[in-house]
């Protein structure tokens, strides 16, 4: 399956599941990443890293590492 | 139950997740008594007040921005741990939690743990109108019956609607009973308990958050509370987020533009700290000797006149000539992160200093530590991740701070022949260069062994959010730097004080009125010749000569020693006490230099014919100072701002050793190769 990490710049993805084992899951979900949520790989920075999504009115940035913990349909 | 707190007045505490408006609010209801504490043993930052609602007095206290009541490093664990008991305030009665309206959903979420946990809840609702300039609103009322907790909505800005929330604040603490035995529960931290309270508050959202076209309409219709429970946003759908905010940023996260952006405000940034303070810096130093040489008017050259003046005036200069950049930097740092930007551009470079262990948020600090390593290390706060901000804080006295510069000056001067300056300004930007690349090695060292030597293990991670753009609050900007300004005045300033007068004593005693030959010589003559021969046959000399083995191996003698011992007063010293114990005397700075550096040049270690200033002996002394922490206002601020003297004694030790094993075997190296 796809991760947050493999959506294009702009794509919209809906969160299918987070990875329980990556350490910082329980942080991702606090920050409001939970199934069923659509997000949207917003912009393109420099060395593509960390990453930017629109989720719940807002823009959040993750390391891609993190995104990579977060399965999207 | 502790009775003192009781009868004392009721406290209501600040909650909110960070960009929720919650500094805002606190400004508007702040009133007398403003005070910032740190909690006890740890440099999590509350700020209090007294507050007058309708009558009654009540402390307002202010905490640290959470998104959840799950800790996630040692700061938040503080954060928390304050909202059930804080161990001076007490326990809350009452939590008023800021919320943003255009985030409704991440922002319920740490109010419905509250409410979970038994807290009585009074949930704030912000920034109405961007939401309704969207073209949504929030049915308040249908919200409390959801939440079962009071909700109001207030503007942050105009200070719109906060008699609602002072007549509710009035009212809760009326009617709440004595006893808010709220259980201690933080829920098992389980995702799946998360992701269930998100689908609740997701479902509750989708009931309270109008479209304000509907709501219009069902003004007109008879029975509009029961039409608008029905009428709600799609679901999980994720709405538009504020489109300038997205237009903007565009730009700002654009992959080559938004860079060119970063090294831009940054080179403002950094230029502002290093010549824009400049002035101010001289202006403190010149009031200072000039407070000095009053105060020796009045009290002479004895050794209390001398006290006073050096010692203790010359202290109190040494520890304000650091205000004018932490003023400034903390002006502009206040500044980028009300617009916004500081997120962004931590964004920006958080992955090349993820390699060495660092976070994007380090950037500033450590760029600013070439100007300063005082205001750098205060600027750390802004980096949320304990563990980063300590690794941060550990590397920044390698940076190649302006204290510096005169050192490198003299020591590059007496390397090359007159009339080469461009090799003076290679060195020199050489120096710069192994500067960053040493710091970035030694960072990346350290964080391989963070355990150890930081002594904390958080575990890694950048989630940053990139708030709305928004015109900065400049009263609260500026409210917030005079507070770290008087946090450094009261607590670093002491320390750097103690150490400047134990220093000036080791310099000074016990040879406090040498016997000179005087004939022939002007009254000022007469103070250098006593000066220089007061420090010749001090502690700080005899010190000196207890390293005399020390300084031998890197080429060096102790009078050398002495030097870098003054030095620890500030960098820069070591310039004038090399001046003063080779009894170099003359007017101005370019004179002093050009005797100096003969001065130097004849320089004989004691009892041989070897010179003391080699090529290779200068180099090794300039590897020494890349790396040395000869700073005690450093040390100072370091145990200030990490809240303990573990890692200003091993910033220390670590430090010098590194600075005088490289130092050793920069020199014989050159020896070996043929280069004296």
């Amino acid at each position: 399956m796809k991760t947050a990490a493999d959506l294009r710049f702009g794509e919209r993805g809906i969160i299918h599941s987070i990875d329980q084992l990556h350490p910082s899951a329980r942080r991702i979900i606090e920050y409001g990443f939970t199934p069923g949520q659509v997000i949207i790989l917003a912009h393109q920075t420099l060395f593509s890293d960390p990453l930017a999504f629109i989720i719940r009115g807002t823009t959040i940035a993750i390391r891609r590492s993190e995104a990579k913990s977060i399965l999207v349909e | 139950m502790n009775k003192n707190i009781i009868e004392k007045a009721p406290l209501i505490s600040l909650v909110g997740p960070p960009n929720s408006g919650k500094t805002s609010l606190f400004n508007h209801l702040s009133g007398k008594n403003l005070k910032t504490v740190n909690y006890p043993g740890s440099t999590v930052f509350f700020s209090s007040s007294e507050v007058n609602v309708h009558g009654e007095l009540i402390n307002l206290l202010d905490s640290p921005g959470i998104i959840s009541l799950i800790p996630d490093s040692p700061d938040e664990q503080v954060a928390i741990d304050a909202l059930y008991a804080h161990p001076m305030f007490g326990k809350p009665d009452l939590l008023v939690v800021t919320i943003d309206a255009n985030q409704l959903s991440r922002h319920l979420f740490l109010v419905r743990q509250l409410t979970i946990a038994g807290f009585d809840v009074i949930a704030a609702i912000t920034m109405n109108d961007i939401l309704e300039r969207n073209g949504y609103t929030i049915d308040t009322h249908s919200l409390e019956l959801e939440l079962g907790c009071t909700v109001c909505k207030i503007d942050g800005r105009t200070g719109k609607g906060l008699d609602i929330l002072r007549n509710k604040l009035k009212d809760k603490l009326d009617t709440a009973s004595a006893n808010n035995d709220y259980k201690r529960n933080n829920g098992s931290g389980d995702t799946d308990e998360l992701i269930s309270i998100y689908r609740e508050i997701g479902n509750i959202e989708e009931r309270v958050l109008l479209k304000l076209s509907e709501v219009n309409r069902n003004v007109r219709t008879a029975n509009e509370a029961l039409n608008i429970l029905n009428i709600g946003s799609s679901g999980s759908e994720t709405r538009t987020i504020d489109k300038l905010t997205l237009r903007i940023d565009r730009i700002i996260l654009h992959p080559q533009w938004g860079l060119l952006i970063f090294f831009i405000t940054m080179a403002v940034l950094f230029t502002s700290i290093f010549w824009l303070a400049l002035p101010l810096m001289d202006l403190i130093d010149e009031i200072f000797s000039e407070l000095a040489i009053i105060s020796t008017g009045i009290f002479q050259h004895s050794w209390l006149g001398d006290l006073i003046s050096d010692g203790i005036i010359n202290g109190v200069g040494s520890v304000l000539v650091f205000l004018p950049q932490i003023i400034i930097l903390f002006l502009l740092l206040g500044f980028l992160e009300d617009v916004g930007y500081l997120a962004r551009g931590a964004m920006l470079v958080d992955k090349p200093l993820s390699k060495i262990g660092l976070n994007g948020k380090s950037f500033v600090p450590m760029l600013s530590g070439f100007a300063c390593a005082i205001p750098a290390i205060m600027a750390a706060r802004t980096i949320p991740n304990r563990r980063e901000r300590l690794l941060t804080i550990f590397i920044l006295p390698l940076m190649s701070c302006s204290a510096r510069l005169p050192v490198f000056a003299l020591l590059i001067a007496f390397l090359i022949p007159a009339g080469n300056a461009w090799i003076g300004g290679l060195i020199l930007a050489s120096i710069y260069m192994f500067s960053i690349l040493s710091s970035s090695a030694v960072a990346g060292i350290i964080s391989k062994f963070s355990n150890q030597f930081v002594g904390v293990m958080d575990s890694s991670s950048f989630i940053l959010e990139l708030p709305t753009y928004k015109v900065p609050k400049i009263k609260i900007i500026i409210k917030s730097t005079l507070q770290s300004s008087y946090s450094y005045i009261s607590k670093a300033g002491p320390v750097i004080l103690t150490f400047s007068v134990v220093l000036w004593f080791l310099t000074y005693f016990p040879n406090t009125d040498p016997r000179i030959d005087e004939d022939g010589l002007t009254v000022q003559q007469i103070q250098e010749i006593k000066s220089a021969e007061r420090v010749a046959t001090s502690y700080a000399s005899e010190l000196g000569k207890i390293l005399q083995p020390v300084m031998e191996p890197i080429g060096l003698d102790w009078r050398v020693g002495v030097s870098l011992i003054s030095a620890f007063a500030a960098r820069e010293v070591f310039v004038s006490s090399l001046a003063l114990i080779f009894k170099v005397t003359a007017g101005d700075d370019d004179a002093m230099q050009e005797s100096l550096i003969s001065a130097m040049r004849n320089a004989k270690i004691e009892n041989t014919d070897r010179n003391v200033f080699t090529t290779s002996s200068v180099i090794g002394l300039i590897i020494f100072f890349v790396f040395a922490l000869q700073c005690l206002s450093t040390v100072a601020v370091s145990k200030q701002e990490t809240g303990s003297w573990r890692i200003p004694a091993v910033q220390l030790i670590l430090f010098s050793i590194l600075a005088y094993s490289l130092s050793f075997v920069t020199v014989n190296l050159l020896r070996v190769i043929g280069i004296a």
